[in-house]
């Protein structure tokens, strides 16, 4: 039996969290991370890896379902789930921004139309600057949104700004700097201090080898 | 559309069965131990003035609660908590009672709006206690020795962790980096989290290079009686090493009564600044995804209805309380009911109600069988 279960954020985050998993000494067995079994074990039977959708690591590490997982800062803030954070990574750097077709988003009627996958992010951003915003909630493909004319602007996540670029939007503003977390649940921090201190141990002693 | 007669709100639900069962059987193994720390039940009202959680709980907290008008245009709402009735009660009706106060309850609480993922329920039920009056250590040490005798008797021996912190540690400190209260509302959020890393960059704009990375460490100090020391290197200020001192005393108490295996020191704990003053402890049960209960000192709480006092208590939850202890093994508490029915039947119901009263004067647990009817009702 495992003694701890670590959520990971599936997508673009995965690669890099399992890489650094391994340099802690968390290896999964080769062959199963390309299968499509979305709970599996490391090597040593501590611990258990579920794979689950970005938006899902929060909700499992809340529920105590997971004792800890990995997940972009932009996830936590658009979820306002209570968890603990003991660990800033180094890994899925990016940043959400506000983009636009044109240097100064609006259609002049005062309120600003704005497409997104982050409608918390989006609404707390635009509340702080007192501008009346339509938030438009979309699942995918943000990026059509204003180019199609279903809205002025997106908030969305930018890694090189590439997409941004082929799609004739440009950065307006940055909201937030976002990079991974270690998440972990209150009650596992204190009930499962030692394995979870442990954890954090190797993680940080791995981190930091890499940046050399 | 016709109406759908199956649901009920969300949040809400009902309880049957070896559950309902179950639920009784804790609330009355706790309410007998409040009773035997001579704590006295109180009913706060289920409807209330609004204002009354504002005052007792900070507004954040109260606009969660649901609301309507009196007849007088006055906002109502359900029972949000039961220490806002309480330390009003103290404060008002009770103010000239000899202290100290203590009072224990159960009561089903309700939120509008659930606070997080995995507090989903709109209607829960409190059970806790409080002891309105005194300052003391000792006081401090009564609430937490009667959290502690609680979880041992519903069998939670070796499965449970209560932390415990004292909030003027963190006081002192956003006091001597003189953080105005934007700054020190950010910084209990990074705390909270115990998220170090971005602690220390927040901290940059107000302390020294050596200060950050000294009260970095403070969001992820925990552990048994060596993180005094740890600590002592990390904070000068002097607010905050009185309460350290009064922390590590309570945590040799806690030593020499052979408890420290169930309890953990928590500097990072510091989730309700606006409410509790000094101690603040949370309980943790293996099996429950979130703590089961949560408690400390308020020597303000009082204050809000015209009579400032020292107070402090706790409050479990009993929904999340019940399914763990259900859901573990080895408990004293069982979800079934002791005794097996007998079952009586009679044609004459003057005979089976005889004998079912009889059996009922001996205490003996009866169903009323299936009985032919003679004649027909109309």
């Amino acid at each position: 039996m495992p003694n701890l279960t670590i959520a990971i954020a599936k997508g673009r985050l995965q690669t890099e969290a399992v890489a650094l998993l391994a340099r802690a000494g968390l290896r999964i067995p080769s062959g199963a991370q390309s299968s499509r079994r979305l709970a599996i074990e490391d090597e040593s039977g501590c611990y258990r890896f579920i794979f689950v959708k970005p938006a899902d690591v929060p909700v499992y590490v809340e529920h105590g379902i997971a004792d800890c997982g990995f997940v972009g800062r932009d996830v936590l803030l658009e979820s306002d789930a209570d968890l603990l954070q003991p660990l800033t990574l180094n890994i899925g750097c990016c940043r959400i921004v506000v983009a636009s077709p044109l240097e100064m988003p609006g259609n002049g009627s005062g309120i600003l139309r704005v497409a997104t996958k982050y409608p918390n992010i989006a609404a707390r951003h635009f509340g702080a600057l007192g501008q009346p915003v339509e938030i438009i909630g979309v699942s995918g493909s943000v990026e059509l949104a204003p180019v199609l004319g279903l809205a002025d602007c997106i908030v969305d996540l930018v890694e090189t700004g590439r997409t941004l670029q082929e799609n004739g939007l440009h950065i307006v503003e940055v909201i937030a700097d976002s990079s991974a977390r270690l998440v972990v649940n209150r009650a596992s921090y204190q009930l499962k201090a030692k394995p979870i201190g442990s954890l954090i141990d190797a993680l940080k002693a791995a981190a930091k080898e890499s940046e050399f | 559309m016709t109406e759908q007669l199956s649901a009920i709100p969300s949040g809400i639900r009902y309880y049957f069965g070896g559950e309902a069962h179950l639920r009784r059987a804790i609330e009355q193994a706790v309410m007998s131990i409040f009773d035997g720390w001579s704590y006295e039940e109180i009913s706060t009202p289920t409807v209330d003035y609004y204002s009354l959680f504002e005052r007792g709980m900070g507004a954040l907290e109260a606009q969660r609660a649901f609301r309507f008008t009196d007849t007088d245009g006055r906002l109502l709402a359900l029972r949000r908590d039961v220490t806002s009735g309480i330390a009003r009660a103290a404060a008002t009706l009770m103010a000239k009672r000899e202290r100290p106060l203590r009072f224990c309850y159960a009561a089903p609480v309700f939120r509008l709006r659930p606070g997080s993922h995995a507090e989903w329920r709109r209607e829960s039920t409190q059970i806790g206690c409080e002891l309105i009056g005194r300052n003391s250590a000792a006081a401090d040490l009564e609430v937490l020795a009667i959290a502690s005798e609680i979880l041992s008797r519903l069998g939670l021996d070796g499965r449970y962790t209560i932390t415990v912190n004292d909030l003027e540690i963190f006081n002192g400190i956003t006091e001597s980096l003189a953080l105005d209260a934007g700054a020190r509302e950010q910084m209990r959020q990074l705390v909270d989290v115990h998220n170090a890393t971005d602690l220390r960059s927040f901290l940059v704009a107000y302390a020294s290079a050596n200060e950050c990375d000294a009260l970095g460490q403070l969001a992820q100090l925990s552990g048994k009686g060596e993180v005094f020391d740890k600590a002592r290197r990390v904070i000068a200020n002097k607010r905050s090493l009185v309460a350290l001192d009064r922390l590590a005393a309570l945590w040799r108490t806690i030593d020499s009564l052979g408890l420290s295996d169930r309890f953990e020191i928590d500097l990072g704990d510091v989730s309700r600044l606006d409410y509790y003053t000094g101690l603040v402890f949370k309980i943790y049960v293996a099996g429950a995804g979130s703590r089961i209960g949560s408690g400390g000192r308020y020597d303000q709480l009082t204050a809000n209805f015209g009579k400032a006092e020292p107070a402090v208590g706790f409050v479990l939850d009993l929904d999340t309380l019940s399914e763990t202890v259900r859901a573990g093994s080895g408990t004293i508490l069982t979800d079934e009911p002791v005794k097996e029915a007998l079952s009586i039947g009679h044609e004459d119901p003057t005979k089976l109600f005889l004998e079912a009263l009889q059996l009922r004067a001996r205490a003996e647990r009866v169903v009323i069988g299936q009985v032919e009817e003679t004649t027909c009702r109309t």
